[in-house]
């Protein structure tokens, strides 16, 4: 899950190089009361979103939708089609041959649930094109694990408080991250 | 270690005691219609036999499918998997005697095919089925298939058992073994499907019907799985599987119930469509008769909309409550299924379809309807050869109104012969139905599947401790907030 938007733009980077001790730091970091922003990792992590603490995705609920638009979609037009616009009798068939819509229905329905999710899913995450990302570390794509802290309300006390415990719980790296103003916004 | 599956004498007792109820449902079922060379009993051990034996082969199949994906999710549950195989030692020979015995004309769940093989004349179509259906070849399919799965049902349960999995050899040996199950399983239960249910109505045939087949067993044995692993886990064993493994098994229950409905979907609409004869007199067989209409209805409901509706929830397939009446529920489901397929056929009561047959033929030559039409088939000539054709739609409008009264009239006269004969009932058409006996030869078999199932599973441990796979699925735990 992406970024919630903010116009923050200095932040804390820790990074891990292990997936288990990752898990443990970020039970350990959250159970200590510290705000995660963002947590990035070069593979899909089994039990993360359970050790953020996120709730279950909606995604499905606006997939089950973009299916019925689909699906109401097909079956209407066909049937208009067949029964009203342009009737043809096809080897002896009903003019509204039920069985005979329902692999075009089936299709437009996986269609629409799995484009309007894919759709929905890059614009509730800014992954429109032309768009420039914010790179906390660029490793993170290829074997480092990165937890982002929003330092921007902290006082320093904090931060260098939060940089020790990500260093107790076995960050081989912490460091300050500041961008731009409004850069990838 | 105190790992292996105790088989105590009560759940024996009780298993037998199933199993003594399935013979006293074989007894009933036998003396039911003798008039129909008690084809009704054929049925029931087909039916079980077959639905029973496909539970096992899929166990196996989803061994060999999570070890040649290097799948991790279903190790705990995999001595389980492959435990269901216990019953395939006996079924797969059970079936054998039963084309072995139809082929002796013991009974005649077979003879649409030894007509096909004796038919004097031989059309296109059939030459080829002569070949297959030769008794020799046909007899030694089945073997060869009960052979197979006995071989490697008692080989898979001996190397997975193994203590020392991760040694490489022996991990590269697994991975074979897999291989050569699936290009078996493939081969076998695709054509078992052939020889063993479609060649009961021999003129009909489906391309997909080895897949559907797959299908349908598919979903009873995970649906089987989920309930053994909630009976093991209220009995103390597998105590590290949790809802997250049974929501596994529940996804892929969820998944076969709806690839179960396509196949079926697939086979019904191109048939109906393409409405060739031969295909289309299997549907007409089911959906023109009350009861089978009824069955076919009921499994499209239990089957699919059922775990459509139940099922796609999340919460639900980890609810052990839920997913287990489901369960139970779709084994139900899928028994009705191989219903439709099994029953039919054998149970036609061969006279009262002739007559009835005949008397319909008899009652359309001689109905007045087809007389007028006739009559006025023959005034439209005069007249058309006189003037134009204005008066021949004026008359045709009078035959009309003629046939109407007339056939008002012919209904009234029914009804009069009705009153006059009721007495007599209307004859049996088939002698299939789902009633007491088949669930109790139902109870029957389940009772000795468990049975096998269970003395195989205490052979050896429940949990594969040495298998390399094992901590992925132990650290199967995901739970949202």
């Amino acid at each position: 899950m992406s970024a919630a938007s903010t116009t923050s733009n200095k932040f804390v980077v820790g990074l891990w190089d292990h997936e288990e001790v990752y898990l443990h730091a970020i039970e350990h970091i959250r159970h200590k009361g510290i705000d995660i922003y963002d947590s990035l990792t070069p593979f899909p992590v089994h039990g993360l979103e359970d050790a953020l603490g996120y709730k279950e995705s909606r995604l499905h609920t606006a997939g089950f939708f973009f299916g019925a638009t689909g699906m109401t979609l097909a079956l209407t037009f066909m049937s208009w089609v067949m029964t009203t616009n342009y009737p043809i009798n096809f080897g002896g068939k009903p003019y509204w041959p039920v069985p005979s819509f329902i692999p075009i229905t089936f299709e437009l329905t996986v269609l629409f649930s799995a484009w309007g999710m894919t759709l929905t899913y890059l614009v509730r995450n800014k992954l429109w094109p032309g768009r420039v990302p914010r790179i906390y570390d660029k490793r993170t794509t290829d074997d480092r694990f990165a937890l982002v802290f929003d330092a921007a309300k902290l006082s320093d006390a904090d931060i260098s408080s939060i940089k020790d415990v990500c260093k107790k719980e076995g960050a081989v790296e912490v460091k300050d991250k500041v961008f731009a103003e409004n850069e990838g916004l | 270690m105190t790992d292996n599956f105790e088989f105590t004498d009560k759940l024996k007792k009780n298993l037998f005691i199933m199993m003594g109820i399935g013979l006293l449902g074989l007894v009933y079922v036998f003396l039911l219609y003798p008039e129909n060379s008690h084809a009704r009993l054929w049925s029931n051990i087909l039916a079980n036999t077959y639905y029973f034996t496909g539970i096992g082969l899929f166990g196996m199949f989803a061994v060999a499918a999570g070890t040649l994906a290097y799948g991790g999710w279903h190790i705990l549950v995999k001595r389980i998997f492959l435990s269901l195989s216990g019953f395939l030692r006996v079924g797969g020979f059970i079936l054998a005697a039963i084309v072995v015995l139809g082929l002796l004309n013991v009974h005649t769940l077979y003879d649409g095919v030894k007509h096909i093989i004796h038919e004097p004349v031989v059309t296109p179509n059939h030459t080829t089925k002569v070949i297959f259906f030769a008794p020799v070849f046909w007899v030694s399919r089945v073997f060869v298939y009960a052979f197979l799965w006995l071989g490697f049902s008692w080989y898979m349960n001996k190397f997975f058992a193994r203590t020392d999995q991760t040694d490489p050899k022996v991990y590269k040996h697994s991975k074979l073994l897999a291989a050569a199950f699936i290009v078996m399983f493939a081969l076998t239960e695709s054509a078992a499907s052939w020889d063993l249910i479609m060649s009961m109505d021999p003129h009909w045939y489906s391309t997909l019907f080895g897949w559907y087949n797959f299908a349908s067993y598919g979903c009873a044995a995970w649906a089987m799985t989920i309930l053994l692993v909630i009976y093991l886990k209220s009995l103390g064993y597998l105590p590290k599987v949790n809802e997250n493994h049974v929501h596994d098994l529940g996804k892929l229950l969820f998944g076969f119930s709806i690839f179960w409905t396509y196949l079926w979907f697939d086979q019904f609409m191109l048939q109906w469509f393409a409405n060739i004869p031969e295909e289309t007199s299997f549907w007409v067989k089911r959906f023109g008769h009350g009861y089978f209409k009824f069955t076919i209805f009921l499994a499209l409901i239990v089957n699919f909309l059922f775990p459509l509706i139940f099922l796609i929830k999340r919460g639900n397939k980890r609810n052990f409550k839920i997913v287990g009446f489901g369960s139970a529920l779709l084994i139900f489901g899928h028994y009705v299924d191989f219903f439709n397929y099994t029953f039919v056929e054998p149970n036609w009561n061969k006279v009262a379809v002739e007559e009835a047959r005949e008397a319909k033929e008899h009652a359309l030559n001689k109905s007045e309807t087809v007389v007028l039409y006739a009559q006025a088939a023959e005034k439209k000539e005069e007249v058309a050869g006189v003037t134009d054709a204005t008066p021949v739609v004026e008359n045709r409008e009078a035959v009309a109104t003629e046939v109407k009264k007339t056939e008002g009239e012919s209904k009234g006269e029914a009804i009069e012969g009705e009153k006059t004969d009721g007495e007599e009932e209307a004859p049996v058409l088939n002698y299939a139905s789902i009633n007491i006996g088949e669930v109790l030869v139902f109870i029957g078999f389940l009772g000795a599947f468990l049975f096998a199932f269970f003395n195989n599973l205490a052979k050896h441990p429940i949990t594969p401790e040495s298998d390399p796979y094992l901590k992925e699925c132990e650290k199967l735990t995901v739970t949202y907030s």
